[in-house]
């Protein structure tokens, strides 16, 4: 039953997968393609965490799985898209710095995690990489939290976040109490409508996406 | 025989080169040059006289053969159908990229020597792409030399076990990208046209004719079988043999062949799927592919996978 998750290196392919996924997000221009990626995202920490399931038989994580792979996977995507629409905004991401330096930097926030994970002795075992996996998905988030212009793409960065903490407290703890993950999830999809309201409300009273406008004061 | 393989790549390349056409043409609705057109092309070329502006020094007259022979002498190194390979000794993985750069500076002078503005255009931006190529192309050959324990291009394929972990389908992808920019190909350059604007490689052998042109293209296709030959070496190498049988050489002759064939199948599904891109957008892609190679390698030292 579970040779062939070891045989064929499935957890390790899922777990590059979830980082490249964050890293592609620097590279993408389309607001559109940064949803998608998400999406990707989500239902990668989904099947990882229903592969961690099957190997070790706890039947709590295929209710965790599934719950993700409904909040994350469909209806916040569709949320965003709906948003995406709704504003009319144009479809480029723009960031504050341009794509070549912003997977440079992506890249060094991946290798400082690394290094600086590779000794933590607490966890072993595949574990250990799906951790230093989820911290770099989650300082990705940051960086793209910092660095987009957009209130959209400033959402998908902290959803990004929320992903790479979700991995790492179920790394750290291989699966939290059912009910635990069920608020964070609810909490994440209330965050994000409320995030996706304010977006709209921005648009329509600034007539621009750009945070940078709420700088100036409107009387 | 195992002295004689690297002849296959000279002989063969044309081929490779006219079977992407091929491909290209009939994936594009339209019937196409033969496959051995690249033959006849350079056939033609052999027989014709030259011309050679007067402005020239003695690099416009060197380059083709400096090309010509580097690129052979690159050949001799890859294992192509047997990984017993005598010149292996000659130089490493490392060693054949930096022949490839000889080569490629030599013709990068010669298209600064003629002083034609094409050719200027072509060099600058030849050598623009090679700085952001090569990174990521020793970064991916590294990613297989550390989980092969040598950079010997024999060893790298002659390696068994399972090699298709994150770490080698992260590298392969980043040299997938190396290879379309240094073959010239679509998205990066394209290999089909003259038009001023987009040129390459093209821009650099505008000044030359006849033989010296032959020996340029042939050159060129050269480097490109060799580059499709390293890829099946270090991330495909199941199929080729580690002995000198004449009845497992044929074998592996035709496991070969169909590597080859399924590469330029590839390469003409990327070639006819894709857009040329700008190229002030192609930093953004090479970075892309180096980040690739990184997180490879990356990946690699920390899970050992």
């Amino acid at each position: 039953m579970n040779n062939w998750i070891e045989a064929y290196f499935v957890i390790d392919f899922i777990s590059a997968g979830l980082l490249l996924t964050a890293v592609s997000m620097n590279a993408l221009k389309r607001i559109e393609s940064c949803v998608k990626a998400y999406t990707l995202n989500s239902w990668l920490l989904a099947s990882l965490i229903f592969v961690i399931a099957l190997m070790n038989g706890e039947t709590h994580l295929y209710a965790a799985a599934g719950i993700t792979v409904l909040s994350k996977g469909i209806l916040i995507p569709l949320f965003l898209g709906r948003i995406i629409r709704k504003m009319r905004v144009t479809h480029e991401v723009e960031p504050y710095i341009n794509n070549v330096v912003s997977l440079s930097i992506s890249a060094v926030l991946v290798a400082v995690v690394y290094t600086s994970l590779s000794d933590a002795v607490f966890i072993e075992g595949f574990l250990k990489n799906v951790l230093q996996i989820s911290i770099a998905v989650l300082l990705i988030g940051l960086f793209i939290m910092i660095t987009r212009r957009k209130a959209v793409t400033q959402v998908i960065g902290l959803l990004f976040m929320e992903n790479g903490l979700f991995l790492a407290g179920f790394s750290l703890t291989s699966g939290m109490p059912t009910i635990i993950e069920l608020g964070v999830l609810f909490d994440v999809l209330m965050g994000v409508i409320i995030l996706g309201i304010f977006a709209v409300q921005i648009r329509r009273t600034f007539a621009s996406a750009d945070l940078d406008r709420l700088n100036t004061l409107k009387g | 025989m195992e002295y004689l393989q690297f002849i296959l790549i000279i002989i063969l390349s044309p081929l490779i080169n006219g079977v992407i056409r091929k491909l290209k043409a009939q994936m594009q609705g339209r019937p196409g040059p033969g496959l051995f057109q690249s033959y006849f092309d350079l056939i033609r070329l052999f027989k014709k006289d030259m011309r050679i502006s007067n402005t020239t020094s003695w690099i416009f007259g060197a380059a083709p053969y400096i090309l010509f022979t580097s690129t052979i002498v690159a050949a001799m190194i890859v294992p192509v159908i047997t990984t017993v390979s005598p010149f292996s000794v000659m130089g490493d993985i490392i060693a054949i990229i930096y022949i490839f750069a000889l080569g490629r500076f030599f013709m990068a002078l010669a298209g600064l020597d003629a002083g034609t503005a094409f050719g200027g255009e072509g060099s600058s931006r030849e050598m623009t792409v090679a700085i952001l190529v090569e990174p990521m192309l020793m970064l991916s050959i590294f990613t297989a030399a550390i989980s092969a324990g040598s950079t010997n291009i024999a060893m790298l394929a002659s390696i068994s076990g399972p090699i298709y972990t994150p770490s080698h389908i992260l590298a392969l992808s980043a040299f997938i990208i190396a290879i379309i920019a240094e073959t010239g190909r679509i998205p990066v350059d394209n290999p089909d046209t003259h038009l001023e604007l987009t040129m390459i490689h093209e821009g650099m052998v505008l000044e030359y004719s006849g033989k010296y042109l032959a020996l340029m293209e042939w050159a060129h296709y050269m480097k490109q079988m060799l580059l499709f030959t390293l890829a099946v070496d270090i991330f495909f190498p199941a199929g080729i043999i580690n002995n000198t049988e004449p009845a497992a050489l044929a074998m592996s002759f035709g496991i070969y062949l169909l590597k080859m064939f399924s590469i330029a199948f590839f390469m003409a599904i990327i070639e006819s799927s894709r857009a040329k891109m700008r190229f002030f957008q192609l930093p953004s892609l090479l970075e892309g592919g180096f980040v690739l190679a990184f997180l490879s390698l990356l990946t690699y030292i920390m899970t050992g996978r």
